[in-house]
């Protein structure tokens, strides 16, 4: 069993503890939290100990790390943990400062320890199955990719304040999962962006809807579709479209039965957010985060990773506030 | 009725043929005269319809004539809605209007009050009926944001391509006005980027064939439009309407609703190919507007001014793809 340490007993975190404790191979033995209740609450679940993170670090039966803190605290915690040795599990975004998420990058590659940046959807089974299915040409040749991600509603504008914004926060999945599709890295990016959901989220100088396109050096195009409140659910859907075919990947939901009556047939409710939807994802990462740590596995996706997407949301974000498209 | 109401049609080619059996089959209409310079497609069309060949001077000099759908190249839209509309007739005319913005706007005034009905054959398709119905009934809440699919089967010849107008005023036309029916304001600002991924051919003769736009009205509704020549799949014609409330989609029509399932997985049937397939209902739809119009039952629901105007966000469009900037109109 390969001992893990995790920094925040969050919502998120608490996602990762029971997967850690799920895992054959993995055991939670350390949470790392300020707020000592929901430190206790997790470490009690699974029979670990409550620590600061220099113990959790210091201890050199850790074999890996799970940041799951505040965004604010990622790369502090990741770095630490990287310069002890241990292998990283991070929680995206890396940063929401581009300029020192990049001017950090040679100091993960110094402290040689394997850095995994969590894009949660990027292990999702129905998208991993597009990805595979336009690796094996099942639609000939990618040449544009739609992204829809609609939150179901809208955050508490306190989180609003401290999120990065729509596109640093919410879009930087999307950006990430365009990375990982086209199979190249966009080079221009437009954005447009309103607020029509909630006024209070205007005021923050943020926005709630948006659609981006994205643009490659070889003309494909990705359209990324964001809204913090869909009204219908948590929309997660992409569709590729290749030079043979498209491929589409729709929603998931809470159950497969449909109700038909004379006013037509009522399908079930997509399933709730992130949590529920991407209940799935979240396992096939920490398996993923296993076999680094067991079998030496590269991580699939890379700190470098998490900067190129943060610079598509950096650019996104001047993009909307000029009004002309962005060249990375 | 009681009597039928004549009519004629100009141009017996793909569009004409349509056109004029809808016209012929009408209940209320009887295609009187078919006007072609084409003798063998005109013969064949008058044949099947049991209409007369005659000349448009013969057609606009007939007092029993009271319309005439206009189905002739794009190149004569233009100057045979003139003369349809200065002799006093009704007119359906096939879109675009023409595809020089200016010659367009110069003629504007002769069309004011006119009973003039442009084309736009989405705004008569049954889904789109019923998606503005449900729209409109606040079955979404208010309507924020759209997404327009519009990718072609396959892509034209490259002959079609000098004299189409491009993909902006050839085919994306269509989604500028489905953009405005659906969202009930005009775009303010448009970006636009376009590829040329399909065809060499196509770039070579100065057009694209891959474009995504992006819409943005006064009231900052945004509105995505993706265009293909060539979908790999068939004719991919969606509509996706996001509310304050919820979220109504049109979805493709297959040529029919059987479904296999094997080892292999579910295999639904091919999307419709093309737009004759696609379309066909709209088309019929769009003659019943005109036999309404025709009798005094209705108002021409889309007219020379949405045909302008969708001219004018085309060419905002091309002007944006090509110097990568927001147009504002």
């Amino acid at each position: 069993m390969h001992k893990i340490a995790l920094i925040g007993a969050g919502r998120i975190g608490r996602i990762h503890a029971a997967n850690v404790a799920a895992h054959p191979e993995l055991q939670l033995a350390y949470v790392v939290d300020p707020m000592e209740a929901p430190a206790k609450d997790v470490a009690a679940n699974y029979g670990a100990k409550v620590s600061d993170l220099d113990g959790a670090l210091s201890d050199a039966n850790v074999a890996g790390v799970i940041v799951a803190s505040s965004t604010d605290t990622h790369l502090d915690f990741s770095l630490r943990a990287a310069r002890a040795g241990k292998a990283v599990f991070c929680e995206k975004p890396i940063d929401l400062d581009l300029t020192r998420a990049e001017a950090n990058a040679p100091k993960f590659e110094a402290a040689n320890a394997p850095m995994f940046l969590a894009f949660n959807r990027r292990f999702d089974p129905n998208f991993r199955a597009i990805r595979r299915k336009l690796d094996a040409g099942a639609v000939g040749k990618l040449e544009t990719l739609h992204i829809t991600s609609h939150d179901p509603s809208p955050p508490p504008p306190g989180y609003v304040a401290v999120s990065g914004g729509l596109f640093k926060d919410m879009a930087i999945h999307d950006f990430d999962m365009a990375r990982w599709m086209l199979g190249e890295e966009p080079s221009e990016v437009f954005a447009a962006g309103a607020c029509l959901i909630d006024p209070e989220i205007g005021k923050l100088g943020d926005i709630d809807t948006a659609k981006t396109i994205l643009r490659t050096p070889s003309g494909k195009l990705c359209v990324i579709s964001n809204s913090r409140r869909s009204g219908y659910g948590y929309d997660q859907r992409i569709e590729a479209f290749g030079s043979a075919g498209a491929l589409r990947a729709g929603n998931v939901t809470e159950s497969t039965v449909e109700a038909w009556t004379e006013g037509g047939a009522q399908a079930d409710q997509f399933q709730n957010f992130f949590l529920d939807r991407y209940a799935a994802a979240y396992r096939f990462e920490m398996a993923h985060f296993a076999d680094m740590i067991a079998r030496n596995a590269a991580p699939e996706i890379s700190y470098r990773d998490g900067v190129a997407a943060l610079a598509l949301a950096t650019a996104a974000q001047a993009s909307m506030q000029a009004g002309v498209p962005v060249q990375i | 009725m009681s009597q039928k109401i004549d009519v004629a049609i100009i141009g017996a080619g793909r569009m004409g043929q349509i056109h004029g059996s809808n016209a012929a089959r009408h209940p209320d209409l009887r295609l009187r005269y078919v006007v072609e310079t084409d003798a063998a497609l005109g013969a064949a069309l008058a044949a099947q319809t049991g209409a007369e060949i005659a000349t448009l001077h013969d057609v606009l000099g007939d007092p029993a004539i009271k319309g005439v759908v206009i189905a002739s190249s794009t190149d004569m839209h233009l100057e045979h809605s003139l003369a349809v509309i200065g002799a006093g007739k009704a007119a359906l005319c096939e879109k675009p209007i023409d595809l020089d913005l200016e010659k367009a706007k110069a003629v504007a005034v002769a069309f004011e009050g006119a009973p003039y009905i442009l084309g736009f054959n989405r705004r008569f398709d049954p889904h789109v009926t019923a998606l503005r119905e449900k729209i409109a009934s606040g079955a979404i809440g208010d309507l924020e944001t759209l997404t327009l699919i519009n990718h072609d089967p396959a892509a034209p010849p490259p002959a079609f391509i000098p004299r189409s107008g491009g993909l902006f005023k050839d085919f994306t036309i269509h989604d500028l006005d489905l953009a405005y029916c659906l969202l009930g304001e005009p775009p303010v600002e448009i970006f636009a980027t376009a590829s040329c991924l399909i065809d060499p051919k196509i770039v070579e003769l100065g057009d694209v064939d891959t474009a995504r736009v992006i819409l943005r009205t006064a009231s900052n509704k945004l509105c995505v439009i993706s265009n293909t020549r060539r979908s790999g799949y068939g004719y991919d014609q969606r509509v996706e309407a996001y509310g304050s409330r919820g979220m109504a989609m049109t979805c493709n029509e297959r040529l029919d609703q059987v479904k296999v399932w094997s080892q292999a997985g579910a295999l639904a049937s091919p999307i419709r190919p093309n737009f004759l397939s696609r379309y066909m209902r709209s088309y019929a739809r769009e003659m019943d507007h005109f036999a309404d119009v025709l009798a005094g039952r209705a108002q021409p629901q889309v007219g020379y001014a949405e045909g302008l105007a969708a001219l004018a966000w085309a060419e905002a469009c091309a002007e944006s793809a090509r110097t990568n900037k927001v147009v504002k109109v």
